[in-house]
């Protein structure tokens, strides 16, 4: 089994390398940080005997990370599954950022995920593998914040839509997974309204489910009636949650 | 920024007698190591067990380094590991061992971190055959906001690798070690011989140097003072200490035991406990042990750090010299059956180094004093006879053990702590890296 996880050096995604290494997956990890990333590979490879390939890219600035990524592949090399746990918020994005900040954010959240799936689906296809995506809960419903950001993971829904109506079962399958808080270096330090959830267990729950049809999970699954919630909140009410 | 992202967490020492809401910075990638403003003070904190407050205080930035804690090389036939320096010592025990290596020195709690381990330079279970925990460290990188990253070894900036060692974390985070590993025991018999005073016990761990673990445990109560068992350790070929006995990591003693909501260390407590134990160890005899169950002898302990309720506990720990040791347990004695303190245990070790900077090594008999409910003044009291005993008998205390002491004692008990502090000074420019415990102690 080759797998490639984008984003794999903190948080969900090297949680997500690490719970694959213990299942004995090869891996491809793509991340910004070479340093972290060999760091990670080095650990894998040592507890866990696999191989482990790595790719350092920054996602907000390369042109054609699918390019990339294919390119780092062997020419003869399939792959199984592709994860995506890729992603990135900032402060202030309530309409106060700039068109440079919003491309940022776009290109890591949108167009990454995107062209590294056009640029590897016919190896994907080839092993009839799986893509596996990461949407948000803040993108259940549009607010004053996290607007450009639940924006691009609102537009995945769309993107695992889209690949379910292309791709047969038997040629792909696609998974979306809707995680809400995480206890990462990203929420560290947050006021968060509930407690974020361990990155390791989701982690787990996900590797779990690889092997399974395409699906679309909010997790923990506690989020599910959270979202359902917040679909059903009238927009008198719902328009006063603006905290 | 989210790159530095702070949270607010109230954060205890491991005897509870220091306590503060932090300002902690959780960092999971190199670069967010340098991304606090030059001008914040910071401490870094790996496992944040240390038993005083040496990962965190007042006003500074905890920069906690869990996440770093990949293993990066590991060289089979030489015996070398290289690891970031947030690893839990517990962990990296659980892979050598299944490899046929360990590192012959680690403290008991499977949590403390291994930068942890050379900032505290923590010794193990026989000090004297197998020297402290810089013993085993090749070279570290460390990371500084003023310095960069520079790599410290005996040969590579000798001076910055021996202010690191034992250098309570001010001397930069330390990011990377090279361990030099050694080969495990096929397994252990723990031989117990029973004594009935602490210079009887000084004699015995004398004679028995190098055995691969060695200390005593004796009762701390006035009409039994010093009376107990030293366990010498010795190779056995019988597996006893299988890689398989290695509790998995979630048996790790957690960080912060949750007290017990009433005291059991009271002096009936106490009564109890020690003659349970002294008839359970004081004969003669022998049984195998697991390595494992040698390595960490903290995971079996959790019921009595709970027992010390909210009050908490303080860990009094000196190392006296030999000529000097004989007096001095006397003299002790006669302090415990004068003051009646409330002593749950003392432990006696034997040392065989040479004393270095702020380290806790020497040559000499050391004694590890625990006792109940440290803020009550007749223990307090007892505390500070057991220092002014001890620096009358050339005792050197144990910095990162003993939250009582204050800069004076250890200046007093410490030859060279002044020149100790001023090398540490010069590796900590505008004194940028601090700890509750540097603040007491005047570094």
């Amino acid at each position: 089994m080759k797998t490639m996880v984008v984003g794999a050096s903190s948080g969900l995604g090297r949680e997500l390398a690490t719970e694959l290494a213990r299942r004995k997956h090869d891996l491809v990890l793509v991340a910004s940080g070479r340093r972290d990333l060999e760091a990670l590979a080095a650990d894998l490879t040592l507890r866990h005997g696999v191989a482990v390939e790595l790719v350092a890219l920054d996602l907000a600035t390369a042109a054609d990370p699918g390019a990339r990524l294919l390119a780092a592949l062997d020419a003869e090399s399939a792959l199984d599954a592709l994860l995506l746990p890729l992603g990135m918020s900032r402060g202030h994005d309530d309409f106060s950022l700039d068109a440079a900040a919003i491309g940022e954010l776009l290109a890591i959240n949108l167009h990454a995920p995107l062209a590294i799936i056009h640029a590897l689906l016919p190896r994907l296809l080839a092993a009839q593998g799986v893509i596996v995506l990461f949407g948000s809960v803040a993108a259940v419903r549009g607010r004053g914040r996290n607007v450009v950001y639940a924006a691009a993971k609102r537009a995945l829904v769309s993107v695992y839509e889209s690949l379910r109506q292309r791709f047969a079962p038997g040629q792909l399958r696609v998974q979306l997974y809707e995680p809400g808080f995480i206890a990462t270096n990203l929420t560290w330090g947050m006021r968060l309204p509930m407690p974020a959830s361990d990155p390791a267990r989701l982690a787990r729950q996900i590797v779990a489910g690889l092997g399974r049809g395409s699906r679309r999970r909010f997790v923990p699954a506690r989020y599910a009636l959270i979202a359902a919630l917040l679909r059903g909140l009238p927009w008198a009410l719902y328009r006063r949650m603006r905290a | 920024m989210r790159g530095y992202a702070l949270g607010e967490s109230h954060l205890t020492s491991f005897d509870r007698q220091f306590e503060a809401l932090c300002r902690v910075q959780r960092p999971d990638r190199y670069r967010l190591l340098d991304a606090l403003p030059t001008d914040v003070p910071r401490i870094p904190r790996g496992g944040g067990v240390s038993y005083v407050a040496a990962s965190f205080g007042a006003g500074g930035v905890s920069q906690e380094l869990g996440a770093f804690d990949r293993l990066l090389a590991f060289d089979e036939a030489a015996g070398r590991l290289t690891v970031e320096a947030g690893a839990r010592i517990g962990d990296v025990q659980r892979f050598l061992l299944a490899r046929g290596w360990y590192l012959a020195v680690a403290p008991g709690h499977p949590r403390a971190s291994i930068g942890g381990c050379i900032a505290a330079d923590v010794h193990g279970k026989n000090p004297a055959r197998d020297g402290t925990f810089r013993s085993q460290v090749e070279a570290m990188e460390l990371h500084a906001p003023l310095r960069g990253t520079v790599v410290a070894s005996r040969q590579r900036n000798p001076e910055l690798f021996e202010a690191s060692c034992g250098g309570l974390g001010l001397t930069g985070s330390i990011a990377r070690v090279r361990l030099k590993l050694a080969r495990p025991p096929s397994g252990l018999v723990m031989r117990r011989v029973p004594v009935t005073s602490l210079a009887e016990a000084a004699a015995v761990l004398r004679e028995s140097a190098n055995a691969r673990v060695l200390y005593g445990w004796h009762d701390g109560r006035a009409r039994a003072f010093g009376r107990g068992v030293v366990w010498v350790g010795l190779s056995s070929d019988r597996a006893e200490g299988a890689v398989e006995d290695m509790p998995p990591r979630d048996a790790d003693l957690p960080a912060t035991v949750r007290a017990l909501p009433f005291e059991v260390w009271n002096r009936a407590g106490i009564a109890a406990a020690n003659g349970w134990l002294g008839w359970r160890w004081r004969r003669a005899g022998q049984s195998p042990e697991s390595l494992a169950a040698a390595l960490f002898p903290l995971n079996r302990a959790r019921v009595y750090f709970a027992g010390f309720g909210k009050a908490g506990m303080a860990e009094a720990q000196w190392l006296v010299p030999h000529r000097r040791f004989d007096a001095f347990a006397e003299a002790l004695a006669d302090e415990v059956a004068r003051s009646r303190p409330r002593i749950t245990l003392i432990a006696s070790k034997l040392f065989a180094g040479r004393a270095a900077g702020l380290s806790f090594d020497g040559n000499g008999v050391a004694l590890a004093i625990q006792l109940a409910a440290p803020r009550e003044a007749p223990q307090q009291r007892f505390l500070e006879a057991l220092a002014g005993l001890a620096l009358a008998h050339e005792g050197r205390p144990n910095l990162i053990k003993d939250s009582s002491l204050d800069g004076e004692v250890a200046r007093r008990g410490i030859a060279g702590f002044d020149t100790a502090r001023g090398q540490l000074a010069a590796h900590n420019p505008g004194g940028l890296h601090g700890s509750e415990l540097s603040r007491r102690l005047g570094l």
